[in-house]
């Protein structure tokens, strides 16, 4: 019979994974709520339903102050130091490390709890290393997470008054982590006004275009150094454009793009055409789009879809 | 009942604090007044904890004594004089609210009768620290941040391990020594990196640059001094244990602690920014707690309290001390401010007053209480750190004073000194006023304190409202006040610096009951006494002692017993006792 207290830590040491392993906040803070809900709930007995109350509350309050400082200010983690795969399969080497060793006998708690307590630990000890504020604060908030899944283990459940102080530790310890990301990490994220304006850009165009003719299908990678770019609907018709993340992967601030990169997307920037909704793309004659500012890529860029007719010749 | 207001009040000054602070420059008044009144009423509410305080509810329990409730008040007054000092050179919008909220956690855990609550609101209270670098280092390099970021999570992380190491879970194998070995690296490794002991000075000193002028006092001083009362509860009982692995810990505490007093003093007095000297100052002197911890003699415990309590006091008067001279002359460097002493001769008596709050008196208290940490901490070849640490901080404190002697730098000259201006002379001296000082001539009050922020020095005059008789009298005094207030910004600062000297002053000479107070603990010291301590290893005895023993045997526990963890709960007496008289050496 599967146990709560082995779902409960299982759910835990996805949450951890998730937290480190990602790079878009919301899906870091969503990893933390999962590990910080589930590890109370590894232990036997259950803690009562006010503890569990208590612990969830906090982990909701703590979870929200990093979800809405990384949403302001568009925070982005660095993702996994050592690769998804190879987190994974550590965190499952340290899993059952934990559950198989028997440090202390007998246990006060379930074995689930110490297994999902070793993996923890272990997942926070590449996170502590980074030069990120928000791997390093995931990290320790997993670090400690991990620790009290120990204490489970090792010393029986925790008391009411422990169940409240590691709650205010845990809200303090991701608090702080939301208040101390905030102004650092702006070379490195995508600046959220500028993806609004494309996506809203992208928008317009897309209702507008229509298909003539079977299009053939170009996907253009945007240049890292001109975000936002400008959709194009000159003689070339656009049926259709798609707004997807694509990042790159380790690297949250690229090398600059090359001259020729950035002459290719400064010229389509110039072939802008207003279309109407149920009309075909005319060729208009482009007005003056100001340069967009330079900025750098960042997780949640814009990738387009310029579509270019069939060449009658062929 | 005053223990529950405390945390009150700590709470909500916390919050309207940071709320206020979020919401504009311009609505920062509610925010100061809460800062500012919430360190009050936690001072005034401190003052009334003592051993019969008590606070319950299901089953949490919190006991207070006369030392929570002095050291308390001392953190919470030490706060309140930086923030007067603040509010007279340059608000900062963070202090008060982190402040208040570190002070709440470390009432938990100063209180706490249970040692994993303890140790777990002494790490929730280090947390509070990331609040006063949350917003002031916009602009800066990240590093600051980034090292507070580790110092938080590894604080946290370590003291929450101790706490596993000392529920005493029924460990398989021969000795549970190991267990406690890591449980002190942890305790002590937490209290070095919180308070920048030498190996871990640079990011200490980094965090105190970044986090603005105000932010060594938290960061270096009143949080690490409430994870040093929490630590050495243990250092006496739990670590009094003898074993190889848990001497060759406590000689490498003895190294850091010897080195941090050497070094921190010596970094002192060669460096000539005013926050680097300040911040290294107090880095040096909190070598003496990792001492305390070191000594695992019950005898220790008295005079750290001692020393914890002026450590607050005098350190705290040693940033403020800085804080107003870098706003009175605008800079910070010690080759700019020759002659500082001539143009704010009260800040030259804060000084001094702070030298001897933190050095003492051969027999005043505090001056005790640092001979005994030495003498119990230390083997007799390196006793040499005791007269080693007195004469270094005489030595950089004369160098602040010999540059405040020579002769005015152009800076110095060119500021306002600590001579009351009544505005008198307005017509006289028409000296261009600052943009800050007109608006507050203007009555435009809200344009004037509407940056928070540092003004620089004043060297302007502004004319005055005439305070006369008719229909707008009383708000012409107002305006008066008002006006007179932002003249005299360097007085006031000067003031308050002497008034938090002063009562460091008499704490460390055991005013204030603080001496009294020193001889019992805290809870936490009963329950860490009522923790049994691992027998020693089995030895080979020639002669077997016939007697059998009726200590139990710390394993044979049940699984599901409380725990010794908890086994100063409720039921049981948590009333601190008076501890050992300290052992003094020859010559005291």
């Amino acid at each position: 019979m599967i146990q709560t207290a082995a779902i409960a830590a299982l759910a835990a040491v996805i949450g951890g994974v998730v937290a480190v392993s990602v790079r878009d906040s919301r899906l870091v803070a969503l990893g933390l709520l999962l590990a910080l809900v589930a590890s109370p709930l590894a232990s036997s007995p259950e803690p009562s339903a006010l503890a569990i109350c208590f612990r969830a509350v906090g982990a909701l309050l703590a979870t929200y102050l990093l979800w809405a400082s990384a949403r302001s200010q568009s925070i982005a983690s660095e993702g996994s130091g050592i690769g998804a795969v190879a987190e994974i399969a550590a965190v499952g080497a340290a899993f059952a490390v934990g559950w198989f060793a028997v440090p202390v006998k007998p246990l006060a708690g379930p074995a689930a709890a110490q297994a999902a307590g070793v993996a923890l630990v272990a997942l926070a000890v590449v996170p502590l290393t980074g030069r990120n504020v928000l791997q390093v604060g995931t990290g320790a908030t997993l670090l400690v997470v991990g620790i009290s899944l120990l204490l489970q283990a090792w010393a029986g459940p925790p008391t009411s008054a422990q169940q409240i102080a590691l709650t205010v530790l845990l809200v303090g310890l991701v608090g702080a982590t939301s208040l101390l990301i905030a102004p650092a990490q702006q070379l490195s994220i995508a600046v959220e006004s500028a993806a609004k304006a494309t996506a809203a850009t992208a928008a317009t165009a897309a209702t507008a275009a229509t298909a003539v003719e079977a299009p053939e299908v170009v996907e253009v990678e945007p240049s890292p150094v001109d975000l936002p770019a400008v959709v194009v609907a000159t003689p070339v018709r656009t049926i259709g454009i798609r707004a997807s993340t694509k990042r790159t992967r380790r690297t949250s601030i690229p090398a600059p793009a090359s001259p020729a990169d950035q002459a290719d997307t400064s010229g389509a920037a110039a072939d802008v055409a207003p279309a109407a909704p149920d009309e075909p793309a005319a060729p208009v004659p482009a007005p003056e789009v100001p340069a967009a500012p330079r900025q750098r890529f960042a997780p949640g860029s814009p990738r387009e879809r310029r579509l270019h007719p069939r060449d009658p010749r062929r | 009942m005053s223990l529950l207001a405390f945390l009150i009040v700590c709470a909500a000054g916390a919050a309207i604090g940071l709320v206020d602070g979020d919401s504009g420059p311009a609505s920062g008044r509610v925010g100061r007044l809460a800062g500012l009144g919430g360190l009050l009423a936690a001072m005034l509410a401190a003052l009334f904890i003592d051993s019969t305080t008590r606070l319950s509810f299901a089953d949490v329990t919190l006991a207070g004594s006369e030392y929570s409730g002095r050291f308390l008040a001392c953190a919470a007054g030490s706060g309140l004089v930086l923030s007067l000092v603040a509010l007279a050179s340059g608000w900062s919008d963070r202090l008060a609210p982190a402040a208040l909220a570190s002070f709440a956690g470390l009432a938990v855990a100063v209180t706490a009768v249970d040692p994993g609550v303890a140790l777990a609101a002494a790490a929730a209270a280090t947390t509070a620290g990331a609040i006063v670098l949350g917003r002031e280092v916009a602009g800066s390099d990240s590093d600051g941040r980034l090292a507070e970021m580790r110092t938080i999570g590894l604080v946290a992380a370590v003291f929450l391990g101790a706490s596993l190491a000392l529920s005493h879970p029924a460990w398989n194998g021969p000795s549970a020594s190991p267990a406690f070995v890591l449980g002190f690296c942890g305790l002590g490794i937490g209290l070095a990196v919180r308070s920048g002991a030498v190996p871990f000075h640079v990011p200490a000193v980094r965090m105190g640059l970044s986090g603005g002028r105000f932010s060594p006092a938290l960061l270096l001083v009143w949080i690490p001094a409430g994870l040093g009362i929490v630590t050495i509860s243990w250092s006496a009982t739990t670590f009094g244990m003898r074993s190889d692995w848990l001497d060759a810990a406590v000689a490498a505490a003895q190294v850091v602690a010897v080195a941090t007093i050497v070094l921190g003093a010596l970094a002192a007095l060669v460096h000539d920014e005013l926050e680097e000297i300040v911040t290294y100052s107090i880095v040096a002197d909190a070598g003496f707690v990792l001492l305390a911890l070191a000594a695992r003699n019950e005898a220790a415990a008295e005079p750290a309290r001692m020393w914890l309590l002026a450590f607050i006091a005098a350190k705290t008067g040693l940033v403020a001390w800085a804080a107003a001279v870098s706003r009175a002359f605008g800079t910070s460097k010690l080759g700019r401010l020759h002659g500082w002493l001539r143009r704010t001769p009260l800040l030259g008596l804060a000084l001094l007053a702070v030298v001897i709050a933190t050095l003492g008196w051969p027999g005043s208290p505090v001056s005790e209480a640092r001979s005994t940490l030495v003498q119990l901490a230390l083997p007799g070849g390196l006793q040499f750190v005791l007269p080693a640490a007195i004469i270094l901080s005489l030595a950089y404190t004369g160098r602040l004073l010999i540059v405040g002697l020579l002769s005015p730098a152009t800076e110095v000259a060119a500021a306002r000194g600590e001579m009351p201006h009544w505005g008198s002379r307005a017509a006289a001296t028409p000296e261009p006023a600052s943009a800050d000082e007109t608006g507050a001539a203007a009555g435009n009050k809200a344009a004037a304190t509407a940056t928070g922020t540092d003004s620089g020095p004043s060297n302007a005059s502004v004319s005055l409202p005439a305070a006369t008789g008719g229909p707008n009298a009383t708000s012409r005094l107002l305006q008066r006040l008002a006006s007179v207030w932002q003249l005299n910004r360097t007085l006031e600062a000067s003031l308050a610096v002497v008034v938090g000297a002063s009562v460091a002053v008499a704490i460390a000479f055991g005013g204030f009951g603080t001496s009294d107070a020193s001889q019992f603990g805290i809870p936490l010291d009963t329950a860490a006494r009522a923790t049994p301590t691992p027998p020693p290893p089995p030895t080979l005895a020639v002669t077997p002692t016939p007697e059998p023993t009726l200590a139990p045997h710390s394993t044979a526990l049940p699984t599901n017993s409380p725990g010794p963890s908890q086994s100063a709960g409720p039921s049981t007496s948590a009333a601190p006792v008076k501890t050992a008289v300290p052992v003094h050496g020859p010559g005291n």
